[in-house]
């Protein structure tokens, strides 16, 4: 495993577009962080009756524990910037043939895909990592006074959030296989919402209940918007087990039509 | 003899094409084995399915006796119709990438590197090499592994006069050493001068194959050239005829079996003609060639 990761980063690294959009990644993601302020004062703007009835500089955006979901949650957003990185990195053997010569050099296309995963699981897991340090930081910055009872509630965010990333990354890597052109899997990986959206809204008045099941929606489902609560409605504030086995069933299912993708084809 | 390689029945389609026709073939172990045959004829494809990459539509194929594997592939070097590398990478790294996944000691590198003489261009970006430098870079790659088995198709494509020189000594050397070698490639000359064995396909079935040695057996040809207005007539009275053609300016006789240029010489003696030319040719590799592609149908 360790030497099929070593492989695949042994192709990233010396690569100056890697670098580019992993450094733009977590620049934004500080910066995210960084802006949460004008973001409510935006909320204020926007929403009807948001200003008047609370003063926006009490909501407790950066403090324990709602930090934790909020970063979550706004990260979450960013998570297509390394899902491009992705997509590039996977239609680029495509397009120079190296998936070929790999093959030929005596990796297993089982192998050759597997070098791929294990990348995405260690971005996801980076990410993650990445996140919560962000978050971990902010809130003993911002919290007036810290109480280890409830400090950490909403860290389970953390697993759900790595899986969003993961699943996320698998889709993409799913489009470049299929797709092969770098272009095209980028459009079609930033157009897939409205794709997604589209299709919803056509049956939600027939079977509102698949709406869960959709693949996008079920990698949304696994970090809920959390902002809701500033104006005191009900949100949901744990992670659901079902919307995790849900989104749990589509990697397999991305990962898997992948590898079917690649042993079907000739290189 | 070890049994290199045995392919049964091989086939690809792509569709309505039949790239590769039910292939019947066998490579010892230390054969330099030559695959010919024109454009589209199914080379590459067949190296494809043997290195794992094209999908056989039917048939079968073993590596030393065993099913092939990935583990098998580590042990053969391969250059299949193009350098491929990447272009962002450096020459010694791409060579890096490759032993890791050949799984061999990055030890190696040096030695295959000055083996084609890139040693001095190894930092460079591969995206900057000339033609000739990427077809060397592939060849270093593919000795990586110090295999026993090496397959080249087309190796010196692009090369200048002295590099396919250079690569044909490589390609002795490595033969040398008891190595099986396959290699597809157009230049007859360089089939003819490296190989000990070869195929020859058309339109993805095989119409011959055999040693090279026996290239050149079978009937003569003689070059004749005199003073006499009729010599035409003249050759073709001599017994041991069989055509008369005229090329250049001189007459290229085909004799009968069991006939010899010599022969031809004292008949033309006794006729009291004096040959200013006489030359008796053996039939090279690039006319049988194209002799067993038009005769195939
Ligand atoms: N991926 C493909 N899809 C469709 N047809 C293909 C594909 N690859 C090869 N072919 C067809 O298969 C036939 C054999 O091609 P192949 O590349 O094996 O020939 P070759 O003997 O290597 O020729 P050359 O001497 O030009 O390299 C050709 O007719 C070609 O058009
Ligand atoms: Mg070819």
């Amino acid at each position: 495993m360790l030497q099929l990761l070593k492989i695949d980063l042994k192709k990233l690294t010396s690569y100056r577009t890697f670098w580019i959009i992993c450094g733009l990644y977590f620049i934004t993601l500080l910066m995210t962080t960084a802006s949460g302020m004008e973001f409510l004062k935006w909320l204020a703007r926007t929403v009807e009756g948001f200003g008047q009835s609370i003063n926006i500089n009490r909501i407790p955006l950066y403090h324990f524990p709602d930090v934790w979901q909020n970063l979550a949650w706004s990260s979450g957003l960013l998570k297509i910037m390394i899902a491009i990185m992705v997509v590039i990195s996977i239609t680029n053997e495509y397009a120079y043939r190296t998936i070929r010569q790999n093959i030929i050099d005596g990796l297993s296309r089982k192998e050759f895909l597997l070098s791929k995963v294990y990348t995405n699981l260690l971005l996801s897991l980076l990410s993650m990592v990445l996140v919560f340090l962000v978050a971990l930081v902010t809130g003993l910055i911002y919290s007036s006074h810290l109480n280890i009872d409830y400090m950490f509630d909403g860290v389970e965010f953390y697993p759900a959030y790595f899986l969003e990333v993961f699943a996320f990354l698998s889709f993409a890597l799913m489009l470049g296989i299929l797709v092969q052109r770098s272009g095209l899997s980028i459009i079609l990986l930033l157009n897939s919402y409205l794709i997604e959206l589209i299709i919803k809204e056509n049956i939600d008045d027939y079977v509102p209940w698949l709406i869960k099941f959709f693949p996008l929606e079920s990698i949304m489902n696994l970090v809920p918007m959390p902002f809701a609560r500033y104006a005191f409605q009900q949100i949901q504030d744990s992670v659901s087990l079902q919307a995790v086995a849900i989104a749990l069933v589509w990697t397999f299912l991305f990962n898997y039509f992948s590898y079917w993708r690649l042993k079907k084809a000739d290189l | 003899m070890n049994t290199v390689l045995a392919i049964q029945d091989l086939s690809k389609h792509f569709g309505k094409i039949r790239a590769v026709n039910n292939l019947n073939l066998t490579v010892e172990a230390g054969q330099v084995f030559g695959m010919l045959g024109p454009n589209g004829s199914g080379k590459t494809t067949t190296l494809g399915m043997l290195m794992g990459v094209t999908n056989p539509t039917a048939g079968k194929f073993l590596w030393f006796g065993e099913e092939p594997t990935p583990n098998v592939r580590r042990k053969i070097g391969a250059v299949l119709e193009h350098p491929i590398f990447y272009p962002y990478l450096s020459g010694q790294k791409n060579l890096e990438l490759n032993a890791m996944i050949k799984e061999c000691p990055a030890e190696n590198i040096p030695r295959v590197l000055d083996l084609v003489e890139l040693t001095e261009r190894k930092d460079d970006k591969y995206k900057t090499y000339s033609l000739g430098m990427k077809q060397r870079l592939a060849i270093a790659s593919a000795l990586l592994n110090d295999p026993t088995v090496l397959i080249l198709d087309e190796p010196t494509n692009g090369l200048d006069p002295m590099g396919i020189a250079e690569i044909r000594e490589i390609i002795k050397k490595i033969a040398a050493h008891g190595k099986t070698i396959i290699l597809a490639s157009h230049l007859l000359d360089e089939v003819q001068k490296v190989c000990t064995h070869f195929a020859i396909l058309k339109k993805g079935n095989m119409v011959y194959s055999g040693p090279v040695d026996d290239v050149g057996k079978g009937l003569e040809t003689v070059e004749v050239n005199a003073d006499v207005e009729n010599l035409n007539e003249i050759l073709l009275t001599f017994p041991g005829t069989s055509s008369v053609n005229l090329e250049n300016g001189v007459y290229q006789v085909t004799m009968r079996e069991g006939y010899h240029g010599k022969a031809l010489n004292s008949f033309l003696f006794e006729s009291g003609i004096v040959a200013s030319h006489l030359v008796t040719k053996k039939k090279s590799l690039e006319k049988q060639f194209l002799e067993i592609l038009s005769d195939a149908r």
